[in-house]
């Protein structure tokens, strides 16, 4: 069997982006398909995003071989050597099996040429229909053609073949002709109409007509059966009832002579049940007469469209990874309570994002769209279509609460606080790093209101467009509050791909979400396909990129190691001594530039170009961008052999691939060509400096060698828990060899002592499997009670000293290194604990369960305190795990002694995503859950044996005083990450002890420092499945380095003439990649050209240039800069 | 607390104690070399020297009214790397503030120095001084601080202490081991010494000098000069915005600007190792001279001129202490250090820093701050 080295990944939102890329960057290649006409998927709607309220997708980007792909705002676009991106393409079936799957393609037909679009947007103007915006959430209209997003470079126009007419207009005026309508293509699609009455034929005609359809006539079934004798046709419209042969009759022989055709039934309202009884025999559908027009348009292209778009394409591919992202809950569903749809300031948590983005309807301006006044109070409101058994949702939606607060404290920026806000909700679930303090901050410092209450109904206020929202609180006190708006925070549904996933043969859960594996949440049940992202449950940035990432690195073992280091086309190196030889070739743009229209204008400015003597050539061409003007590019070329070619053209030239394939197909360095955009500019002056600019970049551009570092082809593994133990098995099972350092006796690491998960899965089991694959494996060697001393150098070359006292002191040189030293529960400082045996922590409540020293049977009352020294300074984060423990710990409790009276004080129960049917599960089995607040913490009472426990219950409004037989804490997890550890790394950690990643969104797993990652506990508190997800993707990000024998910096890199340097070392704290360091020996500032990105921050406080960035030389920039001056 | 001393004064001949007291502390062989300036045997004209044998001191002067250039330069020269001893430097207040620049830009390390600071009650340009001297011989100093203390530096018509000198609100030499006071004292009497710092301590206290208080009126003398020199520090802001506030006018404001790049050479903060003027990239084409020539009929030339000062400005302005020596250098009297010490202190104050005042509060540019300037991002 021929393992197939490609990958195809489905989806192309962040999550796909992110598993794409990992597999390109350790040298795949990739398939990246989306069934819409764009990349970004949600994402791209969203402006902002928590916690710095930025973007920063871009910084998924490679920063390895970063000049193998895209280095701009990923929101604009993609593109990567390795990768192939295929839009509005969807996916008909997966057969095969793992590295050898056969794929079948469907790709709508693109009326617009994206190679000769220019983005002009011309087609726009004259386009007479409008549709509904689904980019911003349908509060706008667009055109048939139009950007599917916005701020896309360069933009690609689509039309939307449903909503089109096709009157052509729009390909009339485009410049390029980069449009072509299928009029011709609509003319091959053939329908025979048949019916008795004149009448009927020929307005059926005519409306098939203007569509653009060839439509034919027969005026009884014998005519039209042989008119389908003649040639084929595409789709039938019969009358039933016609004299001779009556349309069922027709229907049953024209099927059983071409089964394949389509036929839809017209009947009068008389015969609707004859034409039900027809579809049972194969009709497609049946219009009722007299005809609405819009319905047989409709009824007529849905036929249509199956026939344009089969254009089945074939993919062989090694493995599949399902980023299908999710669907949203439609609060017009279910009763409506809070009349969604009906009054217009009630909208969902999505439209509210385009209400403040600034490519939204209202231009950012918190305005509302119904009467266009400004905004003075909103309320969100909680769980909507989440946490909801009437509807069947039992589950949260995990990001909806963070989404909120996000959206609250974004508006309360904009509006400089003046904008009251509320939030309503049952739990706030801020289970994530660093989200405690988000929302804490939102309270105190932004003055969000948070309202621990469920609205059950809005209804419109006397005064105009606003909204009264009733609400009990928890208390059961009735409320009214008006808010000028009201949004929704819809939950997740399924996406539509899942039917997909089901149809691959992959299962679903109960509410019909992909399910994945217990402990690897990006495999399934189909080896081969893997998931990543919000496909298999809503989750934030953070962790559908690790979980992205760690299906693309479950898909690399399956197409095994890629060994290819991508090779770059060796081109000569330009000479810095010879003078320049420059040719200027200025696109007219299909004459459309009016600028360049009249010869005069023309002449002076080539005169003026070929004056300087830089200048060999300069002439005008046209439509650069067609077959034919790129021919004449070359052809200029071939004639004049210049060294540097000089573009000034439209945008798409400076993105994307199309620059190079041209410098390629003229034969120059795409270093030594240059584009300028004169496409927007407003007068002949401003073309001249643009050009002006252009020339002088070219004359001093230099000639930008490539450096490598070579790599050690090895990993160094910190810690042998489950994440240590992934990581290593990972990297070992891609061929490479690991240390994998443990400071303890045995290697497991937590899963010595947990029992099983909240869903049953043994952790036993999984340390049973585990734990022999990595003694075992050939590539993996084991340093148990061993400690790291010292570690040093740069990604790809590390020298790292471990000890042991059996082996002493030793020196491991690796390529990368990944700390997955865990975390540890926290010790109790509260509630009596140490004080008296029946005060136990979740651990040692585990613990006694699984030694069976604690009989359920033996206990009558139980209590569990949640959030014990967690989410209050100093340990102000959520441990995320402590509420499913307490929830599985109730409920195995329940099950062994249903006497037993559990009782748990919470704060907000964190039981996220589809944990919370067991939140449910526990509340029906009769688990009593007792809402705190830390203000008001519980009291716990210890004489002699008897533990109390005294507690405010806020439903009843009294103090109650619980006798307790066991009382547990839920202590929370605090890292093991030592500080010896960090320094000896050169890596930081957060506040609270963790790992800090270098974006804690887009690079949820690496250092700051290149080559240092980190996965498990020491990460950030996480569940067992959770862990594993991380130390997948650290392996992953740690292959981009191993997989390569060295590593390339980008051309553009920081340099420094020495000989100019004062060794003032400004440069090295201004740099944010830590790429540069001082050589105490040489007395010298040296750069690592891989960790360096070009970024020039120290070339900026360079006083004297002694730092530069190679390819922008200060006489080059400060001879563009001057050309810019007229 | 600070050991407070006294340094008493023979027969009004300031500059006869204070060398004793230096040659004093060489004696102490607890320092190697001293940094000071002394009157050179031939021309007299004053210059830093540096001092191992306590009987080279005899022309030492360190409180003249002069500086014909700003130390910190040199004492980055004698300190960037170990020189196996320590060395007492003795500078005014805006050379320590300069070196302190230079320390953090690691030109020069504080760890084998010991800096004695003088309080500044002004200096002369070293043209006028010379003139200053000739005219007073040995009593130059003395006459200088019988007048200056009580608020008079135009002693000779027409001479008078630098427009820099006289708007520096900094006069106290605050960065120093060992203070030596003016400021509040009977100079007829004693000169106040105090240690700043333990490395101060330790070499006063070798010294068995009789211990004193602080003079009762030194802190409302200081604050007297200091509001004094502040208030016509505002104005000279004023006055140069006015003469600079356009391109035109900046122009014209440069416009005797020879390129000789004197200035820069006399800059004690410019401390690249080859200037950037100097290199290749303003070795212009000759075609775009003509170029240049062509879009506005005329240019001036040398060209870059302004260009030069901007530059400057832009590598300094968070670092320059103010001392004036761009104007001591400029030999067509092009008044610089009213537009750079304007343009150094809104820079300085937009970044909230104060050049050499403290070694612990780093460069503006090495300091990354998510949430500054958020108006001129674009952030807000």
């Amino acid at each position: 069997m021929d393992k197939n080295g490609r990958a195809m990944v489905v989806g192309a939102g962040i999550a796909g982006i992110r598993a794409a890329l990992e597999l390109a960057e350790t040298g795949h290649k990739v398939l990246l398909i989306d069934k819409s006409p764009h990349i970004g998927g949600i994402l791209s709607q969203l402006d902002y995003q928590f916690p710095s309220d930025h973007c920063g997708m871009c910084r998924m980007l490679p920063m390895i071989d970063r000049d193998d792909s895209s280095q701009y705002c990923l929101r604009k676009g993609l593109f990567h050597e390795n990768i192939e991106i295929l839009l509005s393409t969807e996916i008909i079936s997966i057969d095969g099996e793992p590295g050898n799957f056969s794929i079948t393609l469907r790709r709508k037909s693109d009326w617009v040429d994206s190679q000769r679009c220019i983005g002009c947007g011309i087609c726009v103007s004259v386009c007479p229909v409008d549709v509904s915006d689904e980019f911003n959430e349908g509060l706008s209209y667009r055109k048939a053609i139009y950007l599917p997003v916005p701020h896309a470079v360069p933009s690609p126009y689509t039309i939307d073949a449903k909503a089109c007419t096709r009157c052509g207009a729009c390909e009339a005026i485009c410049p390029t002709h980069a449009i072509s309508m299928s009029s011709q293509e609509r003319k091959q699609f053939r329908i025979l109409v048949v019916d008795d009455e004149m009448i009927v034929r020929s307005s059926l005609m005519e409306i098939l007509d203007t569509e653009g359809y060839s439509a034919e006539m027969a005026e009884s079934g014998q005519k039209a059966l042989e008119k389908l004798a003649q040639q084929p046709y595409q789709l039938m419209l019969t009358d039933i009832k016609m004299p001779g042969m009556d349309g069922v009759e027709l229907l049953q022989k024209a099927k059983s002579l071409y089964p394949d055709l389509p036929v839809v039934m017209m009947t009068a309202y008389a015969t609707v049940e004859t034409a039900v009884e027809a579809m049972k025999i194969g009709a497609l559908e049946y219009l009722i007469k007299p005809f609405d027009t819009e319905a047989i348009i409709d009824k007529v292209f849905k036929v249509y469209e199956k026939f344009e778009l089969v254009h089945a394409r074939k993919e062989e591919v090694g493995a599949v990874i399902l980023t299908g992202g999710t669907a949203f809950f439609d609060p017009k569903q279910d009763k409506n309570t809070y009349y969604y749809g009906l009054l217009p300031n009630v909208m969902t948590s999505l439209e509210f994002e385009r209400i403040f983005s600034g490519t939204g309807p209202t231009q950012g301006n918190l305005v509302r769209l119904s009467d266009g006044k400004p905004i003075r109070k909103i309320a969100w409101l909680q769980c909507v279509g989440s946490r909801d058994i009437q509807i069947n949702a039992d589950f949260c939606s995990s990001v909806c609460c963070m989404f909120s607060i996000k959206e609250a404290r974004i508006v309360k920026e904009k509006s400089n606080g003046s904008i009251e806000t509320v939030l309503f909700y049952m739990d706030m679930r801020t289970d994530g790093k660093s989200f405690q303090r988000y929302r804490d901050q939102a309270e105190s410092l932004h003055g969000i209101r948070f309202e621990r209450a469920k609205v059950h109904s809005i209804a419109p206020d006397a005064d105009a467009g606003d909204l009264m929202l009733r609400y009990t609180d928890i208390s059961g006190k009735l409320h009214e509050e008006t808010a000028d708006m009201v949004v929704l925070a819809v939950g997740q549904r399924p996406s539509s791909a899942a039917k997909l996933a089901e149809s691959v043969g992959i299962g679903l859960n109960s509410w019909g979400f992909v399910q994945t594996s217990p402990f690897s949440p990006s495999k399934t049940n189909r080896p081969g396909i893997f998931i990543g992202g919000s496909f298999s449950g809503l989750k934030d940035i953070s962790e559908s990129v690790i979980q992205a990432s760690a299906a693309a690195f479950n898909a690399s073992k399956t197409i095994q190691r890629a060994t290819c280091n991508v090779q770059r086309a060796k081109t000569d190196a330009p000479l810095l001594q010879k003078p320049p030889r420059i040719l200027v070739a200025v696109c007219v743009c299909g004459n459309k530039n009016p600028l360049l229209r009249g010869a005069g204008v023309c002449q002076e400015l080539v005169k003026e170009w070929m004056s300087d003597p830089a200048v060999i050539v300069a002439e005008f061409t046209d439509q650069i961008c067609s077959e034919q003007g790129e021919k004449s590019l070359a052809e200029l070329v071939g004639k004049h052999k210049p060294d540097q070619v000089l573009i000034a053209a439209c945008l798409p030239y400076v993105y994307g691939k199309r620059r190079r394939e041209l410098s390629q197909r003229i034969g120059i360095d795409p270093l030594l060509t240059e584009v300028v955009d004169i496409s927007s500019l407003s007068d002949s002056e401003m073309i001249r400096c643009a050009v002006g600019m252009g020339i002088e970049k070219l004359r001093r551009m230099e000639d930008l060698p490539i450096e490598t570092l070579p790599v050690k082809q090895k990993a160094l593994v910190v810690g042998g828990g489950i994440a240590g133990m992934t990581a290593a098995l990972g990297i070992a099972d891609h061929g490479f060899e690991v240390d994998l350092v443990e400071q303890g006796e045995k290697l497991g690491g937590n899963l010595l002592w947990l029992n099983s998960s909240i869903e049953g899965y043994s952790m036993q089991t999984l340390l049973e499997e585990t734990l022999p694959k990595v003694e075992k494996h050939p590539l993996i060697h084991v340093h148990t009670q061993t400690r790291v001393v010292s570690s040093y150098g740069q990604a790809g070359d590390f020298i790292t000293t471990i000890e042991s006292k059996e082996t002493g002191v030793q020196t491991i040189g690796h390529g990368v290194s990944i700390l997955a030293v865990g975390g540890t529960e926290a010790i109790p400082t509260a509630y009596g604990y140490g004080k008296s045996s029946n005060i136990v922590t979740q651990k040692e409540l585990e613990e006694k369960l699984r030694n069976k020293t604690l009989d359920p049977l033996k206990l009558g009352t139980v209590v569990m305190i949640q959030c014990v020294g967690s989410r209050e300074e100093p340990r102000n984060y959520c441990s995320r795990v402590c509420c499913p423990t307490s929830l599985k710990h109730a409920l195995y409790l329940k099950e062994q002694n249903p006497d037993i009276d559990i009782y748990v004080l919470y704060r907000d129960m964190m039981s996220c995503g589809f944990a919370e049917a067991y939140y449910t599960q526990a509340r029906k089995s009769g688990v009593i859950f007792i809402q705190y607040d830390p203000s008001n913490k519980p009291e716990v009472k210890i004489s002699g044996n008897e533990v109390r426990v005294i507690a405010d219950e806020p439903i009843i409004g009294k103090k109650i005083e619980i006798a307790a037989d066991l009382l547990v804490l839920a202590a929370g997890i605090v890292p093991n990450l030592s500080n010896s550890l960090t320094h000896a790394f050169g890596v930081s950690s957060d506040q609270d002890g963790f790992f800090q990643e270098a974006d804690s969104k887009w690079r949820p797993t690496d250092s700051m420092t290149e080559g240092i990652f980190a996965c498990g506990l020491a990460h950030s508190p996480r569940s067992v499945s959770e862990s594993v997800a991380t130390a997948e993707a650290a392996a992953q990000r740690a292959l981009r380095i191993l997989t390569k024998n060295q590593l390339s910096a980008g051309r553009v890199t920081a340099k420094v003439h020495h000989s100019l340097c004062s060794l003032c070392e400004r440069c090295i704290e201004a740099c944010p990649y830590e790429a540069r360091m001082i050589d105490p020996e040489e007395e010298k500032v040296m750069v690592n050209p891989a960790r360096c990105q070009g970024c020039g921050s120290c070339a900026t406080v360079c006083p004297n240039g002694a730092s530069y960035i190679q390819g922008f030389s200060r006489q080059q920039m400060l001879a563009v800069i001057d050309a810019a001056f007229i | 607390m600070a050991i407070t001393a006294k340094i008493n004064v023979k027969d009004n001949d300031i500059s006869a104690a204070i060398r004793e007291f230096f040659i004093s502390v060489l004696d102490t062989e607890d320092v190697s070399a001293i940094l000071i300036p002394q009157h050179l045997p031939m021309k007299k004209m004053l210059m830093p020297t540096l001092v191992t044998d306590p009987q080279k001191l005899e022309t030492a002067d360190p409180l003249a009214p002069c500086f014909p250039m700003n130390a910190a330069r040199l004492v980055s020269r004698l300190t960037r790397k170990p020189i196996g001893g320590k060395i007492l430097v003795v500078l005014r207040p805006c050379e320590i503030r300069a070196f302190y620049e230079l320390v953090k830009l690691n030109q020069g390390t504080m760890d084998e120095l010991i800096i004695a600071g003088v309080d500044c009650l002004g200096a002369y340009k070293n043209s006028d001084y010379l003139r200053f001297l000739k005219q007073h011989g040995d009593k130059a100093t003395e006459i200088f601080y019988q007048n200056a203390l009580n608020g008079k530096t135009e002693i000779t018509e027409g001479i008078d202490i630098s427009p820099a000198c006289k708007s520096c609100e900094n006069p106290i030499p605050e960065g120093a081991d060992i203070l030596i006071g003016l400021l509040g004292a009977d100079i007829s009497n004693h000169l106040m010494i105090q240690a700043q710092s333990p490395k101060g301590e330790a070499v006063l206290k070798r010294l068995n000098l009789s211990e004193a208080e602080e003079p009762s009126s030194r802190k409302e003398a200081v604050s007297a000069l200091i509001s004094k020199r502040s208030s016509y520090r505002d104005e000279i802001f004023l006055k140069t915005h006015e003469a600079t506030d356009t391109l035109d006018k900046l122009n014209n404001y440069l416009a005797n600007c020879v390129n000789c790049y004197n200035c820069r050479v006399a800059c004690p903060v410019c401390y690249c190792k080859e200037c950037v003027f100097v290199t290749d990239v303003f070795n212009h084409e000759p075609y775009q001279y003509i170029k240049w020539a062509k879009r506005k009929g005329m240019i001036k030339m040398p060209a870059d001129t302004v260009f030069y000062h901007l530059t400057r400005m832009a590598h300094i302005s968070a670092a320059c202490v103010g001392c004036g020596q761009c104007s001591n250098a400029c030999p067509n009297d092009i008044p610089l250090a009213e537009l750079f010490r304007m343009v150094a202190w809104q820079t300085q104050k937009a970044f909230d820093y104060t050049a050499g005042k403290s070694l612990d509060e780093k460069p503006p540019l090495s300091v990354f701050r998510e949430d500054e300037f958020q108006e001129i991002v674009g952030i807000k």
